[in-house]
């Protein structure tokens, strides 16, 4: 290959993306200028609150018998206070309890901060603090006024000691203990960086590739340049490679950048602390191979990065198309990213060949002094593999005159006035795509806040997102609802066929989800404890929420709407292989990525034989059932059939429950296969 | 000398899932330019003369037949061979913004393999005859639509090519940007370039080309000098060779519908600026 011909093309794209202003603020601005920026601008609004929390005079009123002692405490701990290294003090004022008629109205008006209350209870003085905790300024007040009190407590307490003639250390203290921290400090730091560095190594050389990404391969298309670069006698290869070095190295100085420029703000943050604290001092020779390994992930990822950015951003035949078809691609980057914060998380074999998560892995491990050389060689060979087969299928898409050439316009029609829409069919891939991201965003961000707030009715809520904004879209760009969502009659066969795969897979999915818990044990935590959480409503209430809702909300989604518009673009096994792929990473767990695609897989079968949504809603809802009674009725359960509540099933148990289900699939299968497909 | 040996073009095109249409965009041409010539492919819109001349200077890749250039004994098929000796210019091949006219120029020169003070002494010439000293260090994206499509003529010049391959070069410009062109083309021809190249005006086809060749629906109907082409249909101008002999071709293949250009593969032909 002529290197002469390739170093002049890298130059040339490399001169056409850094004269782009965009790129420059997206590279340059962001890591430089705007982080330290908003550090030191966050460092200045919390001098400001706090400073300005010290000086505030602080009202207090209090309803109390006896409240002298009480008073001339809190005083003291005003004036304790401003002996302090901190120059800035408080003042306290109190106000006559009688003149505050309605204390929580008070508050509320904030003519106090705070409304103690104190009265004779057994035989001693309980107090009752008052206070808003949404006030910032009531919420520190409380705080002055409680450890007024543990002062008083403590002194009142070794007064009576004393008056009893015992020992006051004795008896407060009648054991020693005191705990010391043995990991160097090192370690410490190794453990607090292992989770954030990875994360913020793969955001920002995503960021960093994103953008080059998007101008070399759609940007030249939208501009008209592609067809001038192919009349060059350039091959296809070194036009590839050419691009592909640009992306890399700009994606890799970006990354750079933006590590340089945190950890500039960390060693800032740290050099300070040394001077305010006696913190231990760091050996940085021994981060050395951290560091080395660090910069050959980067390396190594940003390959692989690059590569599949093109790829997607290849298809794309403008700017807007092309930030539409990346979308889902970075959701799913920076939700694998995340994996760096799952402690006890192990890079394994099979982990080390898990793009993104095993670079992941691998500076965590590093950073936490764990080396191992064939690891290494794993994680980074995979990762130059993987950017091999991106970059061999991107050459197959230069060499695709239909793409190359093709004129047609985006298909999103979301953005087109909808009296320009014609009506019916299903929605478009690209549409669905777009609102599908837009969805799980909402999910992911409403939908878990709801469910921390609301509990089930937050579950409900999360279903409720699930159906109405893929909703939004059909109604907009008016297309039959009938079509797209398959509401369509059927006969028995689709429902007797349906209710035996489910059962059948049901069976096969607790072996399945069993052998998975052994595997990753840490995940399997976290579905218990989800699931405990909903054990505290009613049963009707969870069947409804848990069961019937999505049941109903999913499979119009999935089985529906994403199932229906891949269908009408792609051949039936990629339709139903992408659908049940996507149902299963939308569970967002490892461990029922399996079980749930399974699941995925045999409800859009279902939807495909039957051509109605039905059937596959009444086996969602089965399915869904089955987990509820388990959780709701296990002795019930257990007396009923054994081998389902057995906590650690034998490996017998196991093939029992594997045999019967296979059984009940064929079943099913056979009885699915003989339906008439519409 | 540029030669298309049975040059065939099928599309395929996916109606739906399954369904699958074949459309023959290009249907056997053969067709030969020589040195001191310039040619004109006239059509309809859908008629082939895009991918014919994307073929000829190996955007595309014929599904069967092959091009091929001579220059003096020696003849070349290889893909980046024959593009090493054409200069391509469409309402497509449009120029990095965000480089100046010199920096394009000398780019373009390294990848075509000329010594680099032979690019700067031909920049300087190219400059000189299509008067561009005044912009040459400016970025293309700031530059007028007169300045970037003499830029775009320096783009095709600057390897000096034996082929040039023009695909609708002075559609939508004003009378003093397409003059521009035209003379270009003249000029070369009298250095004894091969020129070969596709219009829809008329007037233009018959003032400059020594010979035109008339292709409908991916095939050649007609070839010859513009006053032959008279001379055998007995009209007065190219208009009415060119219109007479439209009508009468699509009154032979449909006789009920005259209009056949909407059946033709629209978007793989597309791209115009109109």
């Amino acid at each position: 290959m002529n290197t002469k011909i390739i170093r002049t093309l890298v130059k040339k794209e490399m001169l056409d993306v850094f004269r782009d202003k965009k790129t420059v603020i997206m590279m340059l601005v962001v890591p430089v200028i705007l982080y330290p920026l908003i550090f030191i601008g966050a460092m200045q609004v919390v001098t400001l609150i706090s400073s300005s929390m010290e000086t505030q005079n602080y009202r207090i009123a209090v309803d109390a018998k006896d409240e002298g002692a009480f008073l001339h405490k809190l005083l003291e701990s005003g004036e304790a206070d401003s002996d302090d290294e901190t120059d800035s003090a408080y003042e306290i004022t109190i106000v006559d309890a009688d003149s505050v008629a309605d204390y929580e109205a008070a508050l509320n008006e904030e003519v106090i901060d705070v409304y103690v209350s104190g009265q004779m209870q057994d035989g001693r003085m309980q107090y009752d603090i008052y206070y808003l905790h949404s006030v910032t300024n009531s919420d520190y007040a409380a705080g002055i006024v409680m450890e007024a009190f543990n002062k008083l407590r403590e002194e009142m307490t070794r007064a009576r000691i004393e008056e009893a003639g015992l020992n006051v250390h004795e008896i407060l203290e009648p054991i020693g203990y005191e705990k010391e921290n043995m990991s160097s400090s090192e370690q410490s730091l190794g453990s607090i960086m292992g989770s954030v560095l990875p994360f913020m190594l793969i955001i920002s050389l995503l960021m960093g590739t994103m953008y080059p990404a998007i101008d070399t391969t759609a940007g030249e298309r939208e501009r008209g340049t592609l067809e001038t670069i192919l009349t060059l006698p350039v091959s296809n290869r070194q036009l590839i490679v050419s691009k592909f070095i640009t992306v890399a190295a700009i994606g890799m100085i970006s990354a750079l950048l933006n590590i340089l420029s945190m950890g500039g703000i960390a060693f800032y943050i740290y050099a300070i602390l040394e001077m305010q604290t006696d913190a231990g001092s760091f050996d940085m020779v021994m981060f050395a191979p951290a560091i080395l390994v660090c910069m050959l992930s980067i390396f190594a990822f940003s390959l692989f990065i690059s590569a599949v950015t093109m790829c997607v951003t290849s298809f794309a035949r403008s700017y807007k198309e092309a930030n539409n078809y990346i979308t889902p691609l970075m959701l799913v980057v920076m939700f694998v990213g995340y994996i760096g914060f799952i402690p006890n998380l192990e890079l394994t074999q099979a982990m080390a060949m898990f793009p993104v998560a095993n670079i992941c892995l691998l500076i965590k491990n590093m950073l936490a002094f764990k080396v191992d050389y064939g690891m290494i060689a794993v994680v980074l060979i995979s990762n130059v593999a993987y950017a091999v087969i991106a970059i061999l299928f991107l050459s197959k898409i230069y060499d695709s005159e239909a793409i190359l050439f093709s004129e047609q316009k985006g298909s999103l029609q979301l953005f087109e006035k909808r009296s320009n829409l014609r009506k019916g069919g299903v929605p478009t891939v690209s549409d669905v795509w777009f609102v599908v991201a837009v969805t799980i965003l909402l999910v992911l961000y409403v939908g878990s806040l709801l469910q921390v707030k609301y509990g089930l009715a937050g579950v409900f809520g999360t279903q409720m997102i699930l159906l109405l904004v893929p909703f939004a879209l059909v109604f907009y760009t008016k297309k039959d609802i009938r079509q797209t969502y398959g509401f369509v009659q059927t006969g028995a066969a689709g429902f007797l066929g349906g209710a035996c795969l489910i059962t059948g897979l049901y069976l096969i999915n607790i072996v399945l989800a069993s052998g998975l818990a052994r595997l990753f044990p840490e995940s399997a935590g976290n579905v218990e404890t989800t699931f405990s959480v909903i054990l505290e409503d009613n049963v009707l209430a969870a069947f409804v929420v848990i069961a019937l809702a999505p049941a109903v909300c999913e499979e119009m989604l999935f089985r529906g709407l994403i199932l229906h518009s891949l269908k009408a673009r792609y051949r039936i096994v990629s339709a139903i292989a992408i659908t049940a792929a996507l149902f299963g990473a939308y569970h967002m767990s490892l461990v029922k990525f399996i079980p749930t695609g399974l699941l995925g897989l045999a409800l859009c079968y279902v939807t495909w034989r039957t051509g109605s949504i039905y059937p596959a809603m009444m086996m969602h809802f089965l399915n869904n059932a089955f987990s509820v009674m388990i959780t709701y009725f296990p002795e019930q359960i257990g007396q009923a059939v054994p081998i389902l509540a057995k906590e650690t099933p034998a490996f017998s148990d196991m093939m029992l429950l594997c045999g019967a289900g296979l059984i009940l699939v064929g079943i099913g299968g056979y009885v699915l296969g003989k339906c008439r497909r519409p | 000398m540029i030669i298309a040996d049975h040059l065939i073009k099928t599309f395929v095109r996916n109606e739906k899932k399954n369904k699958k249409s074949e459309i023959k965009a290009v249907d056997d041409i053969s067709l030969t330019v020589r040195e001191g010539e310039i040619v004109g492919i006239l059509g309809p819109n859908g008629a082939g003369k895009t991918t014919l001349l994307r073929m000829m200077s190996r955007l595309m890749k014929p599904t069967r037949g092959q091009v091929s250039i001579r220059i003096g004994q020696t003849e070349m098929t290889d893909e980046i061979e024959v593009k090493r000796h054409i200069g391509y210019l469409s309402n497509n091949t449009k120029l990095y913004g965000r480089l100046s006219t010199r920096e394009l120029l000398q780019m373009l020169g390294t990848i075509y393999g000329i010594p680099e003070e032979t690019v700067e002494e031909r920049i300087r010439q190219i400059s000189e005859v299509l008067s561009m000293d005044a912009f040459l260090d400016n970025r293309i994206e700031k530059l007028s639509t007169g300045q970037t499509q003499r830029a775009s003529i320096a783009r095709c010049l600057v390897h000096d090519p034996q082929v040039y391959i023009f695909d609708e070069p002075t559609l939508g410009l004003d009378i003093i940007s397409s003059a521009a062109i035209i003379d270009f083309m003249k000029r070369e021809r009298e250095r004894g370039k091969t020129v070969l190249y596709s219009t829809h005006y008329m007037e233009e086809a018959e003032y400059l080309c020594d010979r035109i060749v008339l292709i409908h629906q991916g095939k050649i109907i007609r070839e010859g000098t513009p006053a032959e082409l008279k001379e055998r249909t007995k009209k007065d101008s190219l208009r009415d060779v060119f219109s007479g002999l439209i009508l009468e071709e699509d009154g032979k293949t449909m006789p009920a519908a005259a209009g056949g250009s909407q059946e033709r593969p629209g978007s793989m032909e597309g791209g115009r600026a109109e």
